[in-house]
């Protein structure tokens, strides 16, 4: 007997649930809703406040273990995921799917209790949204798949405030749009690198559909569309100078990396020759952008 | 006090010794970590009570 399949028969490890809920994906996801709560012109309870971060971090968690359910199958071809809890075989996928269930049924109504029914609304879209939306039907139709998907990872700053005041204004949208926009760049630059896996798997990204060469045009324009929609909370005058700066100078700094990567050595097929170095490099960037940048929006509220 | 059986019919006919201490230590992990998820949403959901019938004024 194989070692993983002795490893499966043994059952799983309580981290092999914990990795049911994608505990790399969430850290932006925590991040991002806790930013959410802190701007907005309300105290909380710290008790209610925390709980709410916690719940959309179980609902985001949850949604991962569904989608690790209903992927179970490309997650087996791809090398990157092989090794998860489903397709190794240590977790059952019924197992999973109910793990994932309860989690988020017991995310959306302990957050209705906890703080309001408006931020549990936007918590159980949010689930819906990359569970239906994204997981099922997007991701195996479509190289646009991330454009509408990223939506889901764009709720948690919503949500957050939503907990906090109870209602959804303009900054939380901006925040919205924010995300929505810095995702498409983000997982472009990884999925150059990775393509190879989804064209594997038959998954229609980006790169395996339309070509390196398309991507990174595409990674541009996202990035040019992206630096105003960063800056629209200073012009608007809901954020400040602190703000309206940060955006600024990482708006420029990122727009020079996807210039690197549009303008990358590469073949007449937009294929790199120096193994996707500007790519892997405005992935990891794009990563440190998004929290430095949520990070000034909280700094400019509370200095 | 020798450690229990599992109780699937493979682990009692083919595992061996270490085999089954390995699968025992894993059911056990798993059991801790339903321990600390289960207390740890008992004191949420008290947590929340407290601070609920706080702001409503019906406790203090």
């Amino acid at each position: 007997m194989s070692e993983t399949a002795f490893s499966a028969e043994l059952g799983a490890t309580a981290s092999d649930w914990l990795a049911l809920l994608k505990p790399r994906v969430l850290t932006l996801v925590v991040f991002t809703g806790a930013i959410g709560l802190v701007i907005a012109p309300v105290h909380m309870n710290p008790v209610l406040a925390i709980t709410a971060i916690l719940c959309i971090t179980v609902a985001a968690g949850a949604a991962g273990a569904i989608n690790m359910w209903y992927d179970r199958d490309i997650d087996a071809i791809m090398k990157r995921t092989s090794t998860r809890p489903i397709p190794a075989g240590r977790i059952a996928p019924g197992g999973a799917l109910a793990f994932g269930v309860i989690l988020a049924v017991l995310s959306v109504l302990v957050m209705a209790m906890a703080t309001n029914l408006v931020a549990a609304a936007v918590l159980a879209i949010s689930i819906a949204f990359y569970v239906f939306i994204y997981t099922m039907w997007l991701k195996r139709l479509t190289p646009q798949n991330i454009v509408i998907g990223g939506a889901a990872g764009a709720f948690p700053p919503v949500i957050g405030w939503a907990a906090a005041t109870g209602n959804i204004t303009a900054l939380p949208i901006l925040l919205f749009a924010i995300i929505f926009f810095w995702t498409p760049p983000h997982f472009w630059a990884l999925s150059l690198y990775a393509s190879g896996d989804y064209e594997r798997a038959g998954v229609p990204m980006l790169p395996v559909v339309k070509g390196a060469r398309h991507t990174r045009i595409c990674i541009m324009v996202y990035t040019l569309i992206l630096v105003p929609v960063t800056l629209a909370p200073f012009v608007f005058g809901l954020l400040g100078r602190i703000y309206g700066v940060s955006a600024l100078v990482l708006g420029a700094l990122f727009v020079a990396y996807s210039w690197r990567v549009l303008y990358d050595a590469q073949d007449e097929r937009g294929v790199s020759l120096t193994r996707n170095a500007p790519a892997r490099a405005a992935f990891k960037y794009s990563i440190l952008y998004l929290f430095i940048l949520f990070g000034a929006c909280a700094v400019d509220r509370l200095v | 006090m020798p450690e229990p059986m599992p109780r699937t019919e493979l682990a009692e006919s083919t595992w061996t010794p270490a085999e089954r201490a390995e699968f025992i230590r894993r059911r056990r992990g798993r059991n801790w970590l339903l321990l600390g998820v289960l207390a740890g949403f008992c004191l949420l959901i008290y947590a929340i009570a407290l601070v609920k019938l706080h702001e409503y004024g019906q406790m203090w």
